[in-house]
């Protein structure tokens, strides 16, 4: 008919025209300040157009690919450990069990707390002198470390933090698949014999790649935007050892005071996360026709 | 002219003209203004959170309202940036740290106080300018000037020190005692001091601030102003790699390794637990840490604690920094704010926010014989402040960049030992110059 056509467009239309300009103004707007040299506090009208200035002193800046590099090291620390503790931990509250109700709620808290927060109180447990950490270690006879202080403990620290926040979210996304699963299936690869890990590989995870997949795009596209967390516990330190681009942007905009420097930066952060988005949606991409 | 007798020449010429005020105008002054809201932006801090206990006494006696918007320090400056670039911004008067005032002046974001002191209407024929602490006054109010930051020709005031400190030494008298150590006079004392109590004390030595960033150059700076070096040459160029700049990072590097665990991770907050929790024998830095040592929630090393003066180098050199306050210049009722600002300054408020554990900005609240018998170590904190050096930190516009983009991130590396004193410093050198003739400097 031919009427469809305009009244799905006229209930979608709204949806997307709002969609479009939330999404797509900030990120014009990144685009824009990257050809114009602007410092905050100041009127845009002294903002100074600079071309392809901002871009060339992003990319000739070492700091800029030292960053990059930090970021994809965390990120694909972050989101590997928080993928495969996530989907096990999912597996294993799948079935009923006693108190299960107590520890898909524990495990939730995490990602309920500010990030400020969460950088605060993993800064406490890391301290060097009273940290919780170095007072456990010390209980089974292992030096105390100096945590923040080291370049690569440092690094460790906010992998921790980060896959302690995030590994529920997985959780909650796998466990909600898991739940849709279709009861016919299992039942019938327990007919046909399968074991316990042809039933999860071969059956239960493929089920629910979609959704895997999605959790594994939003993760990644997260872990490089993290800052808060970082910014409390290291600064970026030791040195720049744990300065992860999101870190780097927001320095270069707020103190270094150069916001088109700093949005070419960010252009350069949203196609790298673009690139693994797409590649993470080429493992399973729930938005296709599955029928073929 | 020496630069004291600048500033105080400065600010009574200045400011003398509104002295011969009669009575009557300067009871009245704030009748005009009774009602209004003045809205003040400050951060979480000791000092402040003494200063909002005496708001109320300040509303009943003006009839002036204070609305206060308080941050965590590190958000507190791009918020103002946001807030003072607008139109009409939300602030009416706004704390700063002493190395953003030449930024806000460049960017004209801050109104100078000339014209309010001289406003007869406005200005307390009390208030006596010139017994507010002429290194604080210089430091944290003065831009312009030959350097940009310090009295000299051109120089105005642009904001008032509240919550102002200089740095001293405190240090453990029973562990000294225990050791029969002798307080280090000079650096030679300061560095054998370190290894000894390393070794002897059971405890870090002395501890110190060094994270990343601003924090390990602000370490850094103790020790290189004393040992006679500086960041720039008078050109401008950087000299921070020379013999005295090798020499402090170094001192520096030997704090790391006789202190507490963890420095080069430690913040301002975690060097001050440190030394209150007894986990190290010296403590030197901010003069703010004596409103907390005797507080036993919060130390444990209550009447253990005394203070000396920043061991000598090859100069004896402290330094002064903090806080001030200072006007936007798009605030919407700035003449309220300046009485806010002057009544919180004046001497009798001084006096009032140093009994609450508040830092004093005038000589008279630091002579002030009960507060004294409060704050002993007051005498010693005087004594400081006579080789307080208001250069001891460039702060130039583009110092916040230099500072934790540049040197902050060389400094952690010499800290972390991922590179050496030399090598860290001289490889900073290329990256600063280079800042520094983006923001206009001929090097």
């Amino acid at each position: 008919m031919r009427t469809s056509r305009w009244i799905a467009l006229l209930y979608v239309g709204p949806a997307v025209l709002v969609m479009a300009a939330a999404c797509m103004y900030p990120v014009f707007s990144a685009f824009q300040l990257a050809g114009y040299d602007w410092s905050m506090g100041t009127p845009w009208s002294s903002a100074r157009w600079v071309g392809w200035a901002n871009v060339v002193s992003a990319f000739g800046n070492p700091r800029v690919w030292s960053s990059l590099w930090t970021t994809l090291l965390f990120a694909s620390a972050c989101v590997s450990i928080e993928m495969v503790l996530g989907i096990a931990l999912a597996l294993a509250l799948e079935r009923p069990v006693r108190g299960m109700f107590f520890f898909r709620t524990l495990f939730i808290l995490p990602m309920m707390i500010a990030p400020i927060a969460v950088g605060l109180v993993w800064r406490y447990l890391f301290d060097a002198q009273f940290g919780l950490i170095n007072a456990l270690l010390g209980l089974v006879n292992f030096p105390a470390q100096i945590w923040l202080a080291d370049p690569t403990l440092a690094f460790v620290a906010i992998v921790i933090a980060d896959v302690w926040q995030w590994t529920p979210f997985v959780f909650i996304m796998v466990i909600a698949a898991l739940a849709n699963v279709d009861g016919s299936v299992i039942e019938a690869c327990r007919i046909d014999g399968a074991n316990w890990w042809q039933m999860i590989f071969r059956v239960k995870l493929p089920m629910i790649m979609h959704v895997i997949a999605i959790t594994l795009m939003m993760r990644l596209v997260d872990a490089f935007r993290v800052l808060e967390v970082i910014y409390v516990l290291t600064f970026g330190g030791p040195g720049d050892s744990t300065e992860i681009l999101a870190l780097h942007i927001y320095k270069t905009a707020f103190i270094g005071q150069q916001l088109g420097v700093a949005a070419a930066i960010s252009v350069l952060l949203l196609v790298v996360v673009a690139l693994l988005s797409w590649g993470a949606l080429h493992l399973s991409n729930p938005m296709q026709d599955d029928t073929r | 002219m020496k630069r004291r007798s600048f500033v105080n020449a400065t600010t009574l010429t200045v400011f003398g003209a509104g002295l011969p005020v009669s009575g009557a105008i300067a009871q009245n002054r704030f009748a005009k203004y009774a009602g209004k809201t003045v809205t003040i932006n400050i951060p979480a801090h000791p000092h402040y959170d003494a200063m909002v206990k005496l708001l109320p006494e300040f509303t009943k006696e003006t009839g002036i309202l204070v609305e206060v918007d308080k941050l965590a320090i590190g958000r507190l400056k791009e918020k103002q940036l946001l807030e003072m670039a607008k139109p009409q911004g939300d602030y009416d008067l706004a704390c700063y740290i002493v190395m953003w005032k030449g930024e806000y002046v460049a960017k004209n974001l801050i109104q100078p106080l000339e014209p309010f002191f001289a406003n007869p209407a406005l200005a307390d024929p009390a208030y006596e300018m010139k017994d507010i602490i002429p290194i604080y006054l210089e430091n944290l109010g003065l831009v312009g000037g030959p350097k940009g930051y310090l009295a000299g020709p051109g120089a105005k005031l642009y904001g008032l020190p509240y919550g102002a400190e200089t740095s001293v030494l405190a240090y453990r008298r029973d562990v000294f005692a225990k050791l029969d150590l002798k307080v280090p006079e000079t650096y030679e004392d300061f560095s054998k001091a370190l290894r000894i109590l390393k070794d002897k004390s059971g405890m870090g030595a002395l501890t110190s601030r060094g994270q990343a960033g601003h924090q390990c150059v602000h370490a850094w700076l103790l020790h290189l102003n004393p040992m006679g070096g500086s960041v720039f040459d008078a050109n401008w160029k950087p000299r921070f790699n020379d013999k005295m700049g090798v020499a402090a990072l170094k001192f520096l590097q030997d704090v790391v390794s006789t202190g507490p665990a963890g420095i080069p991770g430690y913040g301002q907050g975690e060097a001050n637990t440190a030394f209150l929790q007894g986990q190290a024998a010296m403590y030197l830095d901010s003069t703010s840490l004596a409103g907390v040592v005797n507080d036993p929630a919060r130390s444990k090393v209550v009447g253990n604690v005394s203070w000396a003066l920043h061991p000598a180098g090859a100069r004896r050199a402290s330094q002064s920094g903090g806080l001030g306050l200072t006007i936007p210049k798009n605030a919407k009722n700035p003449e309220a704010a300046f009485l806010l600002m002057q009544w919180l300054t004046s001497k009798a408020q001084d006096k009032a926010v140093t009994r609450l554990g508040g830092a004093p900005m005038r000589n008279s609240t630091m002579a002030d014989a009960e507060l004294v018998r409060q704050y002993p170590e007051f005498i010693v904190f005087k004594e400081a402040l006579k080789y307080s050096n208001p250069d001891w930190r460039p702060i130039i516009a583009v110092w916040d960049k230099i500072n934790v983009q540049a040197l902050g991130v060389g400094i952690s590396e010499a800290l972390t030992g991922k590179k050496s004193a030399e090598d860290a410093l001289n490889d900073m050198v290329p990256q600063v110059t280079q800042i520094m003739r983006e923001a206009g400097y001929k090097v």
